[in-house]
């Protein structure tokens, strides 16, 4: 499952539970799909995140020196 | 006239002094009528003399020639000519034989002046336009550091000495080749075409200067002359003409690729500056690391703002991802029965259902009961109904 796929199930999910027309027993079992889904979506962001700063670390370091020339 | 004979004395042929000038004065009569220039002088007219009698004087190197025009003749012109003018003579040759005098014998005179001579010239100029001789089109430019520069001019020298000094005071290393000439009088044209042709074929000889000083409206007609414009037209390198001053403009200059005012001007066409072309280049070496090293430092500014870009846009996009997930989750729990099972409620269901009543279920079912944090599961072991 894709992180969209999982975002828009996620949305479809609060709308529906918004709409106010959901059954009880099937509004637990779609909070508990929710969560769920929030937790796989946070997993997803999280690894971006940590590449983005992973990248941004390595390109710190390798920023060239004549960017401030000694001369 | 009657037939030219010798006295025979014995094996020697001896003629009279009367049929010497005979002779000579038919062969003189063979000659082709001429053209020629000078300075009227003497000039003698008397009303019982057949003839009009004068004296033509050459203004280059006093060479005098006397002349003679039948009196008839010479009224009809009207030409109220006076000792000093100069004239154009059309005739031919005579011997006056009882004096045994060579003379011009006169057909025609016409008076020679300053506004003559600017219209012949004018003529000569328009005649060499036409031929394309100053064509803006055909001036080359000069060679920026001549091998070797040759220079006609005449051996009196001011001139010389200027062009000589000027180069090498600009340009401690030209090398210069100089043909010295005559630069006035009546052999100067041809001596000057000749020189412009010699210094020509020297080897290495990148530019040419014709170089002479100021002097009269006479001195400087050599310069004039087609036969010195036709040399410099001809002249295989670029050459340059400093002729005279700056009012000056005799026919070679438009000739010439490039005219110069004085022999100065001349020296600073044909060489450049030495000092002036070590500091440009100074100037330029400098110049060339400074661009360099801008050069150098726009890209890395470039690179480091595309870089920071890059990595905010990645950074930015992940965040407004996180945020629509987390307004998602912040519903989903507003909705959700969380805040009920904070406060130490629970919910059971069996079989996915949710039990609302205690006589929905019997001893051994299995149930599973949620609470805020999990849930568990279980087997109902008593009902209480």
């Amino acid at each position: 499952m894709t992180f969209e796929e999982a975002e828009r199930e996620l949305q479809q999910i609060v709308e529906r539970l918004e709409s106010g027309t959901v059954p009880l027993d099937d509004a637990i079992a779609l909070w508990e799909r929710g969560e769920e889904l929030y937790r796989l979506c946070r997993e997803r962001l999280d690894a971006a995140q940590g590449k983005v700063d992973e990248l941004a670390r390595r390109v710190e370091e390798a920023r060239p020196t004549t960017a401030t020339p000694a001369d | 006239m009657g037939k030219v004979e010798a006295i025979d004395y014995g094996d020697r042929q001896v003629y009279t002094v009367s049929a010497f000038n005979r002779g000579v004065g038919s062969w003189l009569q063979r000659l082709p009528t001429v053209w020629v220039e000078g300075e009227i002088s003497e000039l003698r007219r008397q009303e019982p003399w057949q003839s009009v009698f004068f004296t033509l004087k050459d203004t280059g190197d006093g060479s005098i020639l006397t002349g003679s025009m039948p009196r008839g003749q010479f009224d009809a012109l009207r030409l109220d000519l006076r000792n000093g003018e100069r004239v154009h003579v059309y005739g031919r040759p005579e011997l006056f034989e009882q004096r045994g005098e060579l003379r011009l014998r006169a057909l025609g005179i016409e008076r020679f002046g300053l506004g003559e001579h600017l219209a012949a010239l004018e003529r000569l100029k328009q005649k060499l336009a036409a031929e394309g001789l100053f064509a803006p089109e055909r001036k080359r430019p000069l060679p920026r550091f001549p091998r070797r520069i040759g220079l006609v001019t005449g051996n009196d020298a001011a001139a010389k000495r200027d062009v000589i000094a000027s180069v090498q005071a600009r340009f401690p290393p030209a090398r210069l080749v100089v043909a010295e000439t005559f630069v006035q009088g009546p052999r100067a044209a041809e001596a000057v075409a000749g020189s412009l042709r010699t210094i020509c074929a020297e080897p290495e000889v990148d530019v040419v200067v014709l170089a002479r000083g100021g002097g009269s409206f006479e001195d400087l007609l050599p310069f004039s002359d087609e036969r010195v414009v036709r040399a410099v037209a001809g002249c295989p390198v670029p050459i340059v003409s400093a002729v005279g001053h700056e009012q000056d403009t005799p026919l070679c200059d438009l000739a010439a690729d490039v005219r110069a005012s004085t022999p100065t001007a001349a020296a600073r066409l044909v060489v450049p500056d030495l000092d002036e072309l070590l500091a440009s280049l100074a100037r330029a070496r400098a110049g060339l690391g400074r661009g360099a090293r801008r050069s150098v430092e726009r890209h890395a500014e470039r690179l480091a703002s595309s870089g920071t870009r890059l990595e905010r846009a990645a950074g930015l996009l992940v965040e407004r991802r996180r945020a629509g997930v987390e307004r998602s989750a912040a519903k989903l729990r507003a909705l959700s029965p969380l805040a009920t099972l904070e406060r130490g409620y629970a919910i059971v269901r069996h079989e996915g259902v949710v039990v609302r009543s205690a006589v929905a279920l019997a001893v051994g079912d299995d149930i599973d009961v949620r609470v805020a944090d999990g849930g568990v599961s279980a087997t109902v072991t008593e009902g209480h109904a």
